[in-house]
């Protein structure tokens, strides 16, 4: 486990998730690696406004909230400068094509795929 | 040269009578001053020729100067059927406008006119007139035909010529001309003769005025135009000169001087006329010029009397008195006739034959009524041997007065212009010429006609002629003469039958033969002066000394050379002795018988020597004396024609007797009378000889007569022969000519024949010919071969022959084309060999536009056929398409639409056909239309493209388009198809089966990710993390093998795929670690989801037992199919350089799953083997069939 090294702790995780099992799952591993959980977020609008308002370090997205597509988020989060990751059932070929290029979780997922999003999402030098 | 013309009309009205012989012509003018003329041609000239007369013509007409004020009309002979080129030829010759002749045209001057082909050409008014066809060839005499209408159109200002040509077709015309007092010419030949044939035919008539060289014909007219116009200044009204009567007599003294005809008596203004008219054509404009010319040239007279002589007369010239001698004569002379009996009648001064032809006519009719059929002698007689001539033929120009129709249907043959006296009574007639005044008459006559003629001669002749009549009349004959003439001085000799009209019968009056009615001695003009010397002179004294002296002197008789007594002195009672029986003036027959035989010879001696004969010392007994008389016979006359003698008895006184010769004159006086007995009784038998034989010899002279009558009409037959024989001549080189462009037609008729059967042998149309009878005619070579019919059918009918037909109305559709003359049109399937043809009924036009039957055509239309249903076929799908089909041009132009194309775009046939196909495109892709032209203007075909296109509606509609080019027979394209399919919908499914694909996918991973939360809650505390890592681990790997599956769309995933799926995680970065070699192979989801668990599981040994173990560890999966039928996949995981591996008894999940999994569900062998250098799995699995090809990636 190598690339647990590259990441640091303690980061403010902003989780867009509409399903709840899935949202436990990412919470408890995230909790596990140590990092805050801000969210769960089921809804575009509050997670819009989350991701304007909130300190954030990095925010992982699922790209379906009951039919509604994510990127107004990933579109404010952009904005701010602040990285994210798509967490997509699709693998990332059922992804808008401006953000095909960046990091994604494809579910069901291992704990060391989320450590390699997350690294990859933050590199070490920047944390 | 434009002159004012005296149209001097002349028309003879019924009531004038024409007669020639000798002759009256009764041609009186009726002048029409009014008629001014001025626009017309001055002289209108005629030209006849025949074929080869053209070369005179181009003469005549060079040497024309074009502004002469005549008119010229060239009649020829010319083939009716061929068009001439006349008009062209004589064109370059002249520069006189030359132009065919057409009915209506006026005749102007400086022109020409030429006869059209198979054409009677006339003039009337001025104008000339056409009427067509032509009459058939034999009767054809169109130069005669113009040439009598042009006489009496143009009288004196007509002009005839006869140029080169066979035959005699002028001649009669001619003498038209001359009659009406225009001038004739004729053409002559280098001898200055008329030329053979037309020229010499017509010069024989005696009435050409001139025979000329054609070169010097036009100065000839010109100069007679010139006198023409001289001499109109000097006429009166009437057309006469003035100053003609002072001159009449001289010219009569020169006519009787030469020819014995005495025409001082005739009407004035007739003989001014016809004097007048030699003038003209001699171009002399002074009488004593002509007199003297008259002296000079004796000829000229001759050519004066023939003019004189011209004359016309009329069938049943004065009706009632026909009527009269039809019922009065008629019946007489038929009646009680045996077929032996002969009926004689002479008609002199017949003219043209009218007259005898009547009475030929109702004694004909009598005869018939009669029912008698004696020989009948008609002898008909005229001075003017071209009169006689004319009446020979027996051919009167139409229409025919005073014959009314019933007689002109019995007694003449219609024959185009003419009528033909019918040959029944043309034989009956005998013509012939003869001078009544000079000749001996013909004798025994039942009937003699002389009307109308002796009202012209003086009161002598006419005498003399009566006498004639009344020898040459039978007793009981009869006399028909003229209304105005009568026998009032010969009240003896004729009894009256109808005075009103004239009818008269012969007394039974011994007739003797006027002296100057025999011999050959001219007519005795003047017996006036021949009778002077012995009429009494008016002097007194010269009277009573000759009462005083004629007691002295001799008795006399003056006799004629008939010895007819005309005077007897008073005293001749002694030489003159009375006999019983009819009382006579024969010298001889009341002479004392004694005297006879002295007076006999002395007389006959004066007659012969017209010398005074003297007879001395003559004894004539007288009263018992003897007398001594001096007999002497003195010619008294000087008229040769009348010569009377005087016969004078001198009387010399008793004879005396002295005794010695009383005495011895005793016994001899005996004998001397019974010697005088003798001879009286021989003189008496000399004499009745004498008698008889003088009776004989009149008998003789009539019969002589006769004989010469007949062997005239022999001659004339034989004139008749020889014109018959020239006719023939002609006809012959008419034929010989006929005869050429029959051979050249015949070479064209060959030629076109020839054209014709190669069009029937190369047409591949059948094609037959049928008569009204459908009777094979003839028929293309086509045709044989479809219906099976030879050469030897021709002529059998078609409803025998063809059976191939099926076609039963045949009959009735070609009775149906002859009589609508349209064309029928059916289609027809020959029988047996099942092709279709259309036949054609047409009806068969000749060249001369008759219906002579139909011409069907058979036109075998068996491919048109089966492309027509091809056709039919292809239209129908691409009518119900559903796909749009859309026919278009080069440039874009929509030209077909099917209802595909409607359904699909909105728009209907109607809308769309016409419009460019952009129309179709979106506003973005207007420009893709000419790219897509100028592909196929390359000959690309553009195929199964997908395209947005926009409908009627404006809607944007998603189309699978196929554009193929149009080409024609040449490979050349002329248009293209655009084949639409609209897409739309199935692009919609695809779009929802993607998203639901994806949706599914997305779900299961979910699930997947939810099933790995439930797990992680659930065994939160209760597992250790190395279960729970490989419960993740399967459970991502399942998730893995999905995305393989859905990459594949669920139905194939590639091998290469899945192995690199595992191993992936475990490769070294310079990708030795895990090596993969294999053929791409595709598998079923079911396979790759069993083999995927595999993979796995020996993946994840490996990582934790196995190579993968060990940094040098390394795995090699190789994998191949075998076999194609029933394809097995064979495969090996071969680790080496892992750690050493004991073989535990243990059988773990993995292993359990690798071995059941795979045998349980694929059927497939599993082989684990624990090498020392590490594991080695071998997979064997029967791929499904196709399993085995390349995965679809």
């Amino acid at each position: 486990m190598s690339s647990d090294k590259t990441v640091r702790s303690g980061l403010r995780v902003l989780l867009v998730e509409d399903e709840i099992m899935v949202a436990l799952l990412l919470e408890d591993m995230l909790a596990e690696l140590g990092h805050a959980v801000i969210g769960p977020v089921a809804s575009l609008g509050k997670a819009v406004e989350m991701a304007q308002s909130e300190a954030l370090d990095v925010a992982i997205l699922d790209v379906n909230l009951s039919g509604k597509e994510v990127y107004p988020v990933a579109d404010t989060l952009a904005a701010r400068g602040v990285p994210f990751i798509f967490a997509t059932g699709y693998g990332n070929g059922g992804l808008r094509a401006a953000y095909r290029h960046l990091p994604t979780l494809s579910k069901p997922f291992l704990r060391r795929d989320l450590l390699r999003v997350l690294a990859e999402a933050c590199p070490a030098k920047h944390v | 040269m434009v002159r004012q013309k005296q149209n001097g009309k002349s028309r003879h009205g019924p009531a004038e009578d024409r007669r020639s012989a000798p002759g009256a012509d009764r041609h009186t003018a009726s002048p029409s001053p009014g008629k001014d003329d001025l626009s017309r041609a001055a002289l209108v000239v005629g030209l006849g020729a025949s074929a080869g007369g053209l070369e005179a013509f181009t003469t005549f007409l060079t040497k024309m100067p074009p502004r002469s004020g005549m008119a010229f009309v060239l009649v020829q002979h010319l083939d009716p059927v061929h068009k001439s080129l006349l008009v062209e030829l004589l064109s370059k010759h002249t520069a006189m406008p030359v132009m065919q002749a057409e009915d209506g045209t006026a005749v102007a001057a400086d022109h020409v006119f030429i006869i059209p082909p198979n054409a009677t050409l006339t003039i009337a008014g001025g104008t000339l007139r056409v009427a067509t066809p032509a009459p058939p060839r034999e009767h054809r005499k169109p130069i005669d035909a113009f040439f009598s209408s042009l006489a009496e159109d143009q009288e004196e200002n007509a002009v005839c010529i006869i140029l080169a040509g066979t035959g005699s077709d002028g001649s009669l015309g001619l003498q038209t001309i001359k009659a009406h007092g225009g001038l004739t010419l004729a053409q002559a030949g280098f001898d200055e003769t008329a030329l053979l044939g037309m020229p010499s035919s017509a010069a024989a008539t005696g009435l050409v005025d001139e025979v000329l060289p054609v070169e010097r014909m036009p100065a000839r007219l010109l100069a007679h135009a010139r006198h023409l116009h001289d001499m109109n200044d000097r006429k009166a009204p009437d057309g006469t000169r003035l100053d003609a009567a002072e001159h009449l007599a001289k010219i009569c003294v020169l006519l009787r001087a030469r020819l014995g005809h005495d025409f001082s008596e005739y009407k004035e203004k007739t003989l001014v006329r016809r004097i007048q008219r030699r003038m003209q054509v001699l171009q002399i404009d002074k009488f004593p010029a002509y007199i003297e010319r008259l002296r000079k040239e004796p000829e000229q007279l001759d050519l004066l009397f023939h003019d004189l002589l011209i004359g016309v007369t009329q069938f049943f010239r004065d009706p009632a008195a026909f009527a009269a001698l039809a019922s009065e004569v008629m019946p007489k002379l038929t009646a009680h006739k045996k077929s032996s009996d002969e009926i004689r009648i002479w008609v002199p001064g017949c003219a043209t034959g009218e007259e005898a032809y009547s009475i030929a006519i109702l004694l004909k009719e009598a005869m018939i009524k009669a029912e008698v059929t004696p020989r009948v002698q008609i002898f008909a007689t005229d001075l003017d041997e071209h009169a006689i001539a004319a009446a020979r033929r027996g051919r009167y120009r139409k229409p025919l007065a005073g014959v009314s129709p019933d007689r002109l249907a019995r007694w003449f043959v219609n024959d185009g212009d003419d009528y033909c006296v019918i040959k029944d009574v043309r034989e009956m007639c005998v013509f012939s010429a003869h001078n009544l005044a000079r000749d001996p008459p013909f004798a025994k006559l039942d009937l003699l006609s002389c009307r109308n003629l002796m009202i012209y001669l003086d009161a002598p002749l006419q005498r003399r002629l009566m006498r004639t009549f009344h020898y040459a009349l039978r007793v009981d004959g009869y006399l028909f003469l003229g209304a105005s003439e009568g026998i009032s001085r010969h009240g003896g000799l004729f009894t009256v039958v109808d005075k009103k009209h004239r009818l008269f019968q012969r007394g039974d009056v011994a007739a003797s033969l006027p002296s100057a009615a025999v011999g050959a001695a001219p007519a005795q003009r003047h017996p006036a002066a021949a009778q002077q010397p012995i009429r009494p002179s008016g002097d007194d004294v010269d009277l009573r000394a000759r009462h005083a002296v004629e007691k002295y002197s001799p008795a006399y008789l003056v006799i004629n050379r008939q010895h007819e007594v005309l005077r007897f002195s008073g005293r001749t009672g002694h030489y003159v002795e009375h006999s019983s029986g009819a009382a006579s003036l024969g010298l001889f027959t009341i002479l004392r018988k004694e005297l006879l035989p002295a007076v006999r010879s002395a007389v006959q001696k004066a007659f012969a020597t017209r010398q005074p004969v003297v007879h001395d010392d003559m004894v004539v007994a007288v009263n018992g004396h003897r007398k001594l008389v001096t007999l002497i016979v003195e010619p008294i006359s000087e008229e040769p024609d009348a010569e009377l003698y005087v016969v004078a008895f001198q009387d010399r006184g008793i004879v005396g007797g002295e005794g010695a010769a009383a005495e011895t004159a005793a016994s001899a006086d005996d004998r001397v009378r019974a010697l005088e007995k003798e001879l009286r009784a021989m003189r008496q038998q000399l004499h009745s000889t004498i008698e008889d034989a003088e009776t004989i010899n009149e008998e003789l002279k009539s019969s002589n007569e006769e004989y010469q009558s007949v062997n005239e009409e022999f001659q004339s037959a034989n004139e008749e022969l020889e014109s018959a024989k020239e006719e023939l001549q002609s006809m012959n080189e008419e034929l010989h000519t006929i005869n050429g462009e029959l051979n050249s037609k015949n070479e064209a008729l060959a030629d076109s024949n020839s054209d014709l059967k190669n069009l029937l042998d190369s047409t591949q149309i059948a094609t037959l010919f049928l008569d009204k009878d459908l009777r094979i005619k003839n028929f293309t070579p086509a045709f044989a071969e479809i219906f099976h019919v030879r050469a030897t059918d021709r002529g059998r009918p078609i409803t025998e022959i063809v059976t191939r037909l099926s076609y039963a109305e045949l009959k009735r559709d070609v009775k149906k084309v002859l009589r609508s003359l349209s064309m029928v049109e059916h289609e027809v399937v020959a029988a047996a060999g099942g092709a279709t043809f259309v036949m054609r009924i047409r009806p068969y036009r000749t060249v001369a536009d008759v219906i002579a039957g139909v011409v069907i055509t058979f036109v075998d239309i068996s491919d048109r056929k089966r492309h027509e249903e091809e056709r039919a076929r292809l239209a129908a799908i691409i009518t119900f398409s559903k796909d749009a089909i859309i026919g278009h041009s080069l440039e874009g132009t929509i030209t077909s639409w099917n209802r595909g194309a409607e359904h699909i775009f909105g728009y209907t046939a109607k809308e769309a056909v016409g419009k460019p196909l952009a129309i179709l495109l979106p506003q973005s892709q207007v420009d893709e239309a000419p790219q897509i032209l100028e592909r196929l203007a390359r000959g690309e075909q553009v195929e199964n493209f997908d395209a947005g296109r926009v409908i009627k509606t404006g809607e944007r509609i998603d189309v699978a388009m196929t554009i193929s080019p149009v080409l024609d027979e040449r490979g050349t394209m002329i248009g293209a198809s655009t084949i639409a399919h609209d897409v739309s919908e199935r692009k919609r499914s695809d779009e929802l089966r993607v998203l639901m694909v994806n949706e599914l996918n997305h779900r299961v991973k979910n699930t997947l990710a939810t099933v790995q939360s439930i797990a992680a809650q659930s065994l939160k505390g209760a597992a250790d993390s190395k279960s729970r890592e490989a419960f993740d681990s399967r459970l991502v790997a399942l998730s893995r093998r999905h995305d393989v599956l859905a990459h594949g769309c669920w139905e194939r995933a590639s091998l290469r795929d899945l192995v690199l799926q595992e191993l992936g995680p475990y490769q070294s970065e310079n990708g030795t670690r895990a090596a993969v070699e294999g053929p791409d192979t595709g598998l079923t989801p079911k396979a790759a989801l069993a083999l995927g668990m595999a993979f796995h599981e020996l993946a994840t040994n490996a990582a934790k037992y196995g190579a993968f173990s060990k940094p040098r560890g390394r795995v090699r999966v190789a994998w191949e199919v075998q076999g194609s039928s029933q394809p097995m996949l064979r495969l090996t995981w071969t680790e080496s350089g892992g750690p050493k591996v004991a073989k535990t008894g243990h059988k773990g999940f993995g292993s359990t799953l690798i071995e059941r999994g795979l045998s349980l569900e694929l059927n497939g062998s599993v082989r684990l083997d624990l090498d020392p250098g590490g594991l080695i799995c071998t997979i064997e699995i029967p791929l499904p069939d196709g399993g085995g090809g390349p995965a679809n990636v």
